[in-house]
């Protein structure tokens, strides 16, 4: 349990929390949509300033680094399986994608995510901190058989396949997004973190593609007309939890404001216009929402044992 | 925060904190951006015309937010153009795409225009682009501009990331840019299918192997410069 005590505190978590079922949400991620630091007293008291703050007053370099270099083992290790370049996947990998485009794709995006590995295990060392093993994973979910598998046939139904690399692509993407705040002092450091959040939202918008193209019901970006993946409430669900949210907040020099996106902004420019529901729908898919730090390990655990 | 906590030059780059901006700002002229609309040019050798606006971005969040601002405008005035005349043998699945893609751009636009109130630069003169150097009558043609947009749109909010100084702006901007991302390989898969994140966008070799397009505002405006009628000035932005 080595690997859990790491993220526990990677997270700030206990790894009793970390191992708990329910959810342990705090309003840090509201509050990140807000921008913590310019939100006014009248909004912050509602939800739980001291405790965002001291989250992100916390979290070094090093924290940053390690979470992303978990979530890239595990990218790299799925795909790496898939492709038959570690044990554990497909018995034929060639027919398990159907067509050499699709294999060459999955190539593409695992040579990315070793790439990502190699990064980040370098900047780890770089700032004065070891590398932490490749954990242990189980990508059907069933923590080694200890539970019931929740994707059971991942490596033996290429949907399937495909749902788990979108939520973890979009996962990723949401992750990195949680972080850059952390680092936004260490300007080599942030412009790598935009640069592979960028590469993994290259991945999930091909995934997402490739779904499409074999008759899924869903959008290169996330959108709320996408046939979900994951059940609400679900650990899986974390996920996505949130990135519907169409309500975005810009700082002024004196305050914060909410982007009226609902009315007063000339944004339904269609002919004819769109219904509110549906100009709103655009907004949502027109912003990625970060993930904090707690539900980035959440959603790692899920393949972790 | 510490400003003190080492970490790699693997970027090459020394590390440079925020006291620069903080020097910076103490000698910016304005916070706001300058708009010379109008600038006479018709006595030198300026290949935009007789009469062109010059935008210049100062060197702050405004100005970089700004800089996002227009290539906002940039984007969703084409995708605006392609929607208006689709190309005859652009498909269902094409026409749907782009009317998301153009409905993005417009609410990443109008975002970044209430965002800026008064400092947006399009107050005093309205912003005008030139696309006649695409050839927007053919699929292929739609889709290698949109290539090209989304690329440098993807690279510039890459490389704007760490030229702003409010975190508030950051997690905005990082908000958008992963969209933008999205949006590039979608139209790279349709220009050329496979292509979402290929070697010519996405480093592939060497110490930055894995990571994704990444321009200073500099070479942005080179790219952008003849779809844009006006002089961007960018050499006052935030540099490190």
């Amino acid at each position: 349990m080595q690997f859990l005590k790491l993220l526990a505190q990677l997270a700030e978590l206990d790894e009793q929390q970390l191992t708990a079922t329910g959810p342990r949400r705090t309003a840090l991620s509201r509050l990140g949509q807000a921008g913590a630091a310019v939100l006014p007293a009248a909004l912050t008291a509602l939800a739980s300033p001291a405790a965002a703050r001291d989250i992100k007053d916390t979290r070094t370099p090093l924290d940053v680094l390690t979470l992303a270099l978990t979530l890239e083992y595990l990218e790299n290790e799925f795909y790496s399986r898939a492709l038959g370049l570690t044990p554990g996947g497909p018995a034929n990998p060639t027919a398990f994608f159907v067509s050499a485009e699709n294999k060459a794709a999955i190539e593409t995006i695992q040579r990315h995510e070793q790439q990502h590995v190699t990064l980040l295990s370098r900047l780890i060392v770089d700032a004065g901190g070891t590398v932490p093993p490749a954990p242990r994973f189980d990508f059907t979910g069933s923590k080694n058989g200890a539970q019931a598998a929740v994707f059971a046939d991942v490596y033996t139904n290429l949907d399937t396949f495909l749902q788990v690399a979108q939520l973890l692509e979009d996962a990723g993407v949401r992750a990195y997004k949680g972080q850059v705040e952390f680092i936004q002092s260490y300007d080599s450091l942030l412009e790598a973190a935009l640069r592979t959040h960028s590469t993994e939202a290259r991945h999930a918008s091909h995934i997402r593609t490739m779904r499409r193209q074999r008759g899924a019901n869903v959008k290169s970006w996330v959108s709320p007309s996408d046939t979900p993946i994951t059940t609400a409430g679900s650990g899986p669900n974390k996920a996505y939890a949130g990135e519907e949210n169409i309500t975005q907040y810009v700082p002024t020099t004196t305050t914060i404001k909410r982007v009226p996106f609902e009315q007063g902004l000339p944004i339904n420019v269609a002919t004819p216009a769109l219904s509110q529901s549906a100009i709103l729908a655009k907004v949502a898919e027109a912003f990625d929402e970060p993930i904090d730090a707690a539900t980035s390990v959440e959603l790692a655990q899920l393949f972790i044992y | 925060m510490s400003e003190s906590v080492p970490t790699t030059s693997f970027l090459e780059r020394t590390i440079q904190r925020r006291s620069f901006f903080r020097v910076a700002g103490a000698t910016a002229a304005a916070s706001t951006l300058v708009l010379a609309g109008c600038v006479g040019s018709d006595d030198d050798n300026d290949e935009t015309g007789p009469s062109v606006s010059t935008l210049r971005f100062t060197k702050d969040d405004l100005g970089v937010l700004n800089y996002a601002y227009l290539l906002e405008h940039l984007e969703a005035a084409f995708y605006q153009k392609v929607v208006d005349a689709f190309p005859s043998d652009f498909t269902a699945d094409d026409r749907a795409a782009f009317v998301d893609l153009r409905d993005h751009e417009v609410i990443h636009r109008e975002f970044l225009r209430y965002a800026l109130g008064t400092n947006a630069f399009d107050n005093v003169v309205p912003i005008a682009f030139d696309f006649t150097s695409f050839n927007l009558t053919t699929r292929a043609g739609v889709y290698a501009a949109a290539q090209l947009l989304e690329d440098v749109g993807v690279g510039a909010y890459n490389g704007a990331g760490k030229l702003l100084t409010a975190p508030a702006y950051l997690k905005l901007v990082g908000k958008i840019a992963s969209v933008e991302s999205r949006h590039a390989a979608f139209v790279r898969d349709q220009a050329q299918p496979g292509s979402f994140a290929a070697a010519d966008v996405v480093e592939n070799t060497g110490t930055l192997a894995g990571l994704d397009t990444v321009k200073t505002p500099t070479q942005v405006a080179e790219l952008i410069a003849k779809y844009v009628q006006a002089t961007l000035i960018v050499t006052d932005l935030p540099t490190l």
